[in-house]
């Protein structure tokens, strides 16, 4: 697997890179700024390029600027967008259309190394990872008349899991529970909220992402 | 008159010219035009030399008629005099309105005129073809004479043209709409000088057909050469009759106008659709428009005339007004001194206004100052503390991967890490309160989307504006609805609220409404009335309805360019 990095502190690109490296990911090439990012992205089409929300010059949208550039124009490769706040807003534009391939988390998560270098992997794969603060944030949001009150607990747990981008392989292996047990949930869960049951893992995550926005 | 009843009886008398009942009163017609005119403008301004010179063009018209007479010396004198009367006329024409020829031009213009009409013109007398009555005869050469005379229409009528040319001209430097009575006089002294080289050009060139032709011609032109000054007689006139213009001012005025009121009643009453106002304010040593905003009379204005009014010696304001209107100072004087009072009230209204517009520059000044500050510590934190605590996180989280075995140093591990992880909760809220990053990054409607998701009750969100605002307005609109749905939650008891932000006429409107209990208000607390400052500071307004038990509406509204 090839990864590119843009992020403009050397403390956490090295960080990263190592980290990475140390999981048998190709880091092809690390940058500072958003327009050597698309170079490196244009010549050697990595599977997944991990950006700094806040790249030079501006500190202000570069970084979201250049993911969602590479999104509409090399969808073959991966977007992890890395920030130090998370915003509901900036979630909904990066998905905008498609949560495939792309993911949004809080810069924080880097040190839980297991989960990020799995989210790494599922982003570069195809798949997407968005921070729990986001789902947690829209999870709570108030709304009238809360179609999730009818929710059990457990069956709340596994939608967090489920907008949170992972598997129902990996909702199982956290929950410690059986594969066909997520499975059920995960229908009971979209026959609740009236959706229709999505294909892929990142469709299902964008249905919920929506769902829950409105 | 005495020249006008001489140049009647010469001419009724007179053996040489044809129908002599209307030459005698285009000639008396033309006299006295001008002979009253000068005189009226003497006797009200005796210091201008306009007057003089006036009643000088009548008596060379006066001079000129003396051909109709039919002894020998008066009619040389008269011939010596034809041409001097067009002449004195394109003299008047220039020298209007001082009495003085401005520009070196001018002076050449009339120059030449005058060494054509009378020294070349006296020339060509001596050498004959004026008739046996031709006393400055001395050779007989007509020819001669003749082919001198045509030369000299030629120029003269060239000379007129040229002062057209200059009216033209001045005009347009002028640059804006003329005063009526003037525009009008303009008009007819141009008119006058055309059909002065038109009638010279027809008398050499046979441009008529027919001696009758001609004389019609020549009759029309006296009649426009002498309607010139009557025209300008009538201005005169209306200029007395604009002082009356100054009472219904004094009357107008009793109600206290507003400032542009007073601007609009004293260009009524001097006639000068062009007049603007400016006010001393001694507080700021400067002029300042009605608006409050400084202004400088005169800077830009190149052609306009400028009236310092003053009061017990302070002054008050300026009046920027069309030059013409130095001619009538008496009309100023009334107009200016009408106003008195009304001005000096205008005066303390723009100087409370610029006032205000101080303490809004200033305000808005602080609020920028402060907002860059807080963007740099926002910076500051985000680069410095947030980045390092990252990084560390994530060292202690390698080293644990090195301790295989140790339980003890691993739990310990994970509490160091747990620790960090809430100092950086900390910090982002802590960044985010200092200044709301997201903003400025990614705009308002990308950070309404939180605030809408964090808010303690439902909120229906509808942002319409296209594109970025400028980032100060996007800010306060961000604060503006950070502080509403907070004051929702504490005090409204509402189960709804609505944020929505659109377009207004020319600004952005942020309104903010729930359902509950009511009874807020902009004063009450610091909460909103800082985001009152802060709008206020942008020429911005906040109002809120609140009526008991009615839901609550905040309103903000703050001008940006679309």
């Amino acid at each position: 697997m090839r990864a590119v990095i843009a992020e403009d502190s050397v403390l956490l690109r090295e960080g990263v890179a190592g980290l990475l490296r140390a999981h048998d990911v190709d880091v092809v090439g690390c940058c500072e700024t958003a327009e050597d990012l698309m170079l490196k992205v244009r010549s050697y089409s990595p599977d997944i390029a991990i950006v700094d929300i806040r790249l030079p010059p501006t500190h202000r949208d570069e970084g979201l600027r250049a993911a969602l550039e590479i999104r509409s124009h090399h969808p073959g490769v991966g977007v992890l967008v890395l920030s130090q706040y998370v915003e509901v807003g900036l979630a909904l534009k990066l998905f905008e259309d498609t949560a495939d391939g792309a993911g949004y988390l809080l810069k924080d998560r880097i040190s839980d190394v297991t989960d990020f270098v799995a989210a790494v992997r599922r982003i570069a794969e195809g798949g997407s990872a968005i921070d729990p603060i986001i789902v947690s944030t829209l999870i709570s949001r108030h709304r009238e008349d809360d179609p999730l009150v009818a929710l059990t607990p457990r069956e709340h747990e596994v939608l967090v899991l489920m907008a949170e981008g992972r598997s129902n392989q990996g909702i199982a292996d956290r929950l410690v529970i059986t594969l066909r047990a997520v499975e059920k949930y995960v229908s009971s869960i979209f026959g609740k909220l009236g959706l229709p049951s999505a294909g892929s893992d990142s469709r299902r995550v964008l249905a919920v992402l929506l769902y829950l926005r409105a | 008159m005495a020249a006008a009843s001489c140049t009647t009886l010469l001419a009724l008398t007179s053996d040489h010219i044809p129908e002599p009942g209307v030459h005698a009163g285009l000639a008396v017609w033309g006299i006295l035009a001008f002979a009253l005119a000068g005189t009226v403008a003497w006797w009200r301004r005796p210091e201008s030399r306009f007057g003089i010179l006036m009643v000088v063009a009548g008596a060379t018209w006066f001079l000129a008629t003396l051909t109709s007479a039919n002894l020998a010396v008066p009619y040389t004198i008269g011939l010596v005099f034809d041409l001097v009367p067009a002449v004195a006329f394109l003299h008047v024409v220039l020298a209007f309105p001082n009495g003085r020829l401005e520009g070196p031009f001018e002076r050449s213009l009339v120059a030449v005129g005058y060494a054509t009409a009378l020294g070349v013109h006296t020339i060509g007398m001596t050498l004959g073809g004026f008739g046996p009555d031709n006393l400055a005869e001395l050779a007989s050469r007509g020819t001669a004479s003749h082919r001198l005379e045509n030369v000299q229409l030629v120029v003269i009528s060239a000379l007129c043209l040229a002062g057209v040319v200059l009216l033209a001209l001045r005009r347009r430097e002028a640059g804006r709409p003329l005063r009526r009575s003037l525009a009008r006089l303009v008009d007819s002294f141009a008119l006058a000088l055309v059909m002065l080289a038109f009638l010279f050009l027809s008398a050499v060139f046979g441009l008529a057909s027919g001696e009758t032709s001609f004389e019609t011609i020549r009759r029309v032109t006296f009649f426009f050469v002498g309607l010139a000054p009557l025209v300008f007689l009538v201005g005169l006139l209306q200029a007395r009759l604009a002082r009356s213009a100054v009472g219904d001012l004094i009357v107008e005025l009793r109600t206290d106008p507003a400032p542009t009121d007073l601007r609009d009643a004293l260009s009524r009453a001097v006639r000068d659709p062009s007049l603007t106002l400016a006010y001393w304010l001694p507080e700021f040593q400067t002029y300042a428009g009605v608006d409050g905003r400084p202004v400088e009379p005169g800077a830009d204005d190149t052609g306009r005339a400028m009236t310092l009014i003053d009061r017990d010696g302070e002054p008050v304001a300026a009046l920027l007004h069309d030059p013409s209107l130095e001619d009538e100072p008496e009309l100023l004087a009334a107009a200016t001194a009408g106003a008195g009072i009304a001005l000096e009230n205008a005066r303390l209204q723009v100087e409370l206004r610029a006032r205000l517009e101080e303490l809004r520059g200033s305000r808005a000044r602080m609020v920028d100052v402060a907002d860059k500050e807080r963007q740099r510590l926002e910076r500051n934190l985000h680069d410095g503390a947030q980045q390092r605590l990252i990084a560390l996180s994530l060292e202690l989280s390698l080293l644990g991967g090195e301790l295989d075995g140790d339980k003890h140093a691993q739990e310990r591990l994970t509490r160091a890490r747990h620790e960090i992880a809430a100092s950086l909760a900390e910090l982002r809220e802590i960044a985010r309160g200092i200044h709301p990053a997201v903003v400025s990054g990614h705009g308002l409607g990308v950070a309404l989307e939180q605030l809408a998701a964090l808010a303690p009750l439902p909120v229906k969100l509808s942002v319409e504006t296209e594109g970025r605002l400028p980032e100060a307005v996007e800010v306060a609109a961000y604060y503006l609805v950070s502080e509403s749905l907070a004051n929702v939650g504490k005090y409204a008891d509402a189960s709804f609220a609505t944020v929505a932000v659109r377009r207004g006429a020319d600004g952005v409107i942020i309104e903010v409404t729930d359902d509950g209990v009511g009874g807020a208000d902009t004063e009450r607390g610091t909460g909103l009335r800082g985001i009152a400052d802060r709008l206020e500071a942008l020429d911005g307004t906040l109002r809120a309805w609140s009526p008991a038990g009615g839901g609550t509406r905040i309103r903000g509204e703050i001008p940006c360019a679309p």
